[in-house]
């Protein structure tokens, strides 16, 4: 196996993410399955939007795109359908993809466009300090939420599998192989593939709710994480969230697959 | 002449838009400039309906209608819209349907919608005719340069239907007006 | 040459995308651009092309940029409400400097306004409407046969100098029929690529002016693209003088290539007394206005910029030495005539026509308005 740290951009080092952020296990999760399917890095195309997971696109050594707040989807669209040999994975989090950008999210779905989304879910806005996303559990504390969080949240997969995603996946950023297997899994996957990483976010999302650093996130990760449910992906073990919340979690694994057509724009007989 | 505005008013429906285009078409198969243009509404049916075309041996300045040199009526709605911003020496043309009482008894009046009616069965061919009324009554382009945009704008199984109609509208002309 | 043919604005904006190598089209329906895209369907394919209908304006330029960043010469169509949602994306392009084409066929407003009349109350838009300090070049064509001219132009522009162009034109421009003879062929410019190996490609200092080279993704070179201020690697920084320096290379690739961007038709201005600027279809009747003037014994003459950002300075400023009277017609309440104003620096009395109520501003008003004895001629 290559050494991942030859896909990095050493220079653009250091990077922008917090001590205990799982964003970079997920990138180095993401670099092993591309080694692992030994793509042409000259035909990985990134595209991402804005905020701590859209960074991550800055420091890998392939044709990257830093776009504007939840558009990565659409920009991804144009690069596929002009360059459809290009292996096109949009990185985006959760308010980047499920606030701003969720009609460019569930359009791309909806036409099984050829690629890859990773959607990293720490249930805040950290980028800009800790504000509640669409994701944050009710009952959550944000820096907007300080009397905990009395909007319901999304389940971005259950989202996703309406919108007509044709590969929807739940995994844990606790669990990094499963996370490598899972990515090329889904980057071999014909058409549309949505993997929602529960990741984690320490610094706001863990300080303001009083859950330890990233290692205690992360733990808890692992051990309730059963394959079937894990109470954390809802952040369950939030003491704010009220006893009338439902007690399971979100199922991880392959909540969805089917092969459709590939929707490529209209374009002439090749 | 150096230029020459055309507008034809109408009902949705008659093919008044169509007409507009073919006539200007035709003058440019007659050797003209022409523009033509329409107006838009938020409805896709019904209403009234306008073509206007200018004509011009020289390329045209301007290109919408300023100053209407003919007024070609083919609906009752069209003749109170547009005949009163008609000016004083501007030509008015009549279909003999919606010609109101008061008209001055020297603006010609010819029987287009009934006309097209008989050729059609229907309203669809009402502009085509108007054309052929247009053509024989005033020579603002060639016969048969009309004659050939006809041909080429409809739909190719409606050919004969509206060469026909063309036909019929350009013999209402010659002291046939009724 | 080819025959003549009666096409509309819109179909002409088709045409000169084509001629140009447009090979992308994604786009949202709207009043009154919408035949651009109806058309782009039925032909970009043909000419092995890609269309994609978007799930909204953002979304249309965002695939455009997408698709400019493969390689592919990518447009858009809207008007101004989509053109507003339109404007995060314009910045975007201009910042990452991704060669674009955007049509706005301007109606009513604000707002959604009046959706099938024609207006050019997006003029100070086209220059403004992204935020943060950024060049702008933006096409006003006047006639069914300029549309295809100025789009075909705007590509050219965008690629030589990697900004978006924008073309505005209104909906009369864009719905009406014209008898046009198009060119055969046309010269066309493409973007500059590398001409170093991809391991030699990051450039060791920025450019001190310029265009940089701009390679496709795919063509083996692996580069960073954003919207944050970057270093001369693409890649974000905070530093101070490495912002300036980025911003003020972005006006000054525009403004030292003035003479590749700029045009201004003049029509009978040599010894006018009287002139009047507009542009667009205004422009239109400005000339027949000053063809009838002509007739009536009067010095009148016309200035009408196709390029109205950067705006002409030079060029006003000359035509306001020379006349009495300048008359600046607008079918908005006033945009382009504070640039007037600017240029003109009080060398000529500048008398005002606007009209905002959807319908044109017809050569007989621009003539009554030069004729003895109104305000403007005494």
């Amino acid at each position: 196996m290559t050494d991942v740290k030859t896909y990095l951009r050493e220079w653009a080092m250091p990077h922008v993410l917090c001590p205990g952020c799982a964003h970079g296990i997920v990138l180095r999760s993401f670099l092993e399955s591309v080694d692992q399917l030994q793509l042409d890095r000259n035909k990985v195309a990134m595209v991402a939007g804005i905020g701590c997971s859209s960074r991550l696109v800055g420091y890998v050594d392939f044709c990257t795109l830093h776009g504007t707040h939840g558009r990565a989807p659409a920009f991804a669209t144009g690069l596929k359908l002009a360059r459809p040999e290009l292996n096109v994975v949009v990185v985006t989090g959760d308010g980047d993809g499920l606030a701003i950008g969720g009609n460019h999210l569930i359009h791309a779905a909806r036409r099984n466009i050829d690629m890859t989304v990773l959607m990293l879910n720490n249930s805040i806005y950290g980028m800009t300090g800790g504000q509640a996303a669409p994701t944050t559990p009710e009952g959550s504390v944000a820096s907007t939420t300080p009397q905990g969080n009395t909007e319901p949240n999304f389940d971005a997969c259950k989202l996703l599998i309406g919108a007509g995603a044709s590969h929807v996946v739940r995994v844990l950023a606790a669990n990094p192989l499963e996370m490598t297997k899972v990515m090329a899994d889904a980057m071999t996957h014909p058409g549309f593939s949505f993997i929602e990483i529960i990741s984690d976010c320490p610094e706001y999302f863990g300080r303001y709710n009083k859950v330890g650093g990233g290692a205690e996130m992360l733990s808890w990760m692992a051990v309730r994480d059963e394959g079937i449910t894990i109470p954390l992906a809802n952040k369950s073990f939030v003491k704010h969230v009220p006893s009338s919340a439902p007690p399971s979690g979100m199922k991880t694994g392959v909540l969805h697959r089917e092969v459709r057509p590939v929707y490529a724009g209209v374009r002439g007989e090749q | 002449m150096g230029r020459n505005e055309i507008r034809i008013a109408g009902a949705g429906g008659q093919g008044v838009v169509t007409a507009g285009r073919i006539l200007a078409e035709a003058a440019i198969l007659s050797g003209s400039h022409a523009t033509h243009s329409q107006v838009y509404g938020p409805q896709s049916r019904g209403g009234a309906s306008r073509s206007d075309i200018v004509i011009a041996t020289e390329p045209i300045a301007f290109p919408l209608a300023d100053n209407i040199d003919l007024l070609f009526v083919l609906s009752s709605d069209a003749f109170a819209k547009y005949e009163p911003e008609l000016g004083p020496d501007g030509t008015l043309i009549v279909d003999t349907r919606c010609a109101p009482e008061s008209l001055n008894g020297d603006t010609p009046q010819y029987a287009v919608v009934d006309t097209a009616r008989a050729v059609s069965g229907g309203q669809l061919v009402t502009g085509v005719v108007a054309l052929g009324v247009l053509q024989a009554h005033t020579q603002c382009v060639d016969a048969e340069a009309l004659r050939q945009a006809v041909a080429a704008r409809v739909p190719v199984q409606h050919t004969k239907m509206n060469l026909e109609a063309l036909d019929a509208g350009m013999g209402l002309v010659g002291g046939e007006s009724s | 040459m080819s025959t003549a043919q009666l096409i509309q604005g819109n179909e002409a904006c088709v045409k000169g995308a084509l001629a140009a190598g447009c090979s992308f089209y994604g786009g949202y329906p709207i009043t009154p651009s919408s035949e651009i895209a109806e058309q782009m369907v039925r032909l970009l394919p043909k000419r092995g092309g890609v269309f994609i209908q978007m799930e909204d304006e953002i979304a249309s330029l965002a695939s455009v940029i997408g698709a400019s960043l493969a390689g592919s010469k990518a447009m858009t169509a809207t008007s101004g409400p989509g053109f507003s949602l339109m404007q995060e994306h314009i910045g975007y392009a201009t910042m990452t400097e991704v060669p674009c084409v955007i049509v706005n066929v301007m109606r009513g407003g604000p707002s959604t306004g009046l959706p099938t009349s024609p207006s050019q109350g997006d003029v100070m838009q086209a220059r403004w409407g992204t935020h943060g300090d950024h060049p702008a070049i933006v096409l006003a064509p006047a006639s069914v046969g300029e549309v295809f001219d100025l789009t075909v132009k705007a590509f050219n522009l965008s690629e030589r100098f990697r900004t978006p162009v924008i073309l505005l034109y209104d909906e009369i421009i864009g719905h009406t029929r014209e008898s046009v003879v198009l060119p055969d062929s046309v010269d066309i410019t493409n973007r500059t690529h590398p001409d170093v190996a991809p391991e030699d490609f990051w450039p060791k200092e920025a450019p001190p002016a310029g265009v940089p080279p701009m390679p496709g993704f795919g063509d083996g070179y692996r580069f960073h693209v954003t919207g944050l201020t970057h270093d001369h690697r693409g890649f974000p920084t905070n530093d101070g003088d490495i912002a300036e320096a980025l911003i003020t290379r972005l006006h000054q690739k525009i403004e030292t290539n003035l003479d590749e961007i700029s045009e201004v038709e003049t029509y009978m201005l040599d010894d006018a007394e009287i002139a009047i600027f507009a542009y667009g279809i205004v422009g239109r009747s400005a000339r027949e206005a000053v063809i009838r003037a002509r007739e009536a014994g009067i010095k009148a003459g016309l200035i009408r910029p196709l390029t109205i950002w950067p705006f002409p300075t030079a060029e006003v400023a000359a035509a306001a030495q020379q006349v009495d009277t300048m008359i600046v017609a607008e079918m908005n309440l006033g945009q382009l005539i504070g640039e007037v104003e600017r240029a003109a620096a009080g060398a000529t009395e500048i008398v005002s026509y606007l009209r905002v109520d959807g319908e044109p501003i017809t050569p007989t008003v621009l003539l009554d308005l030069m004729m003895p004895g109104t305000g403007a001629s005494s």
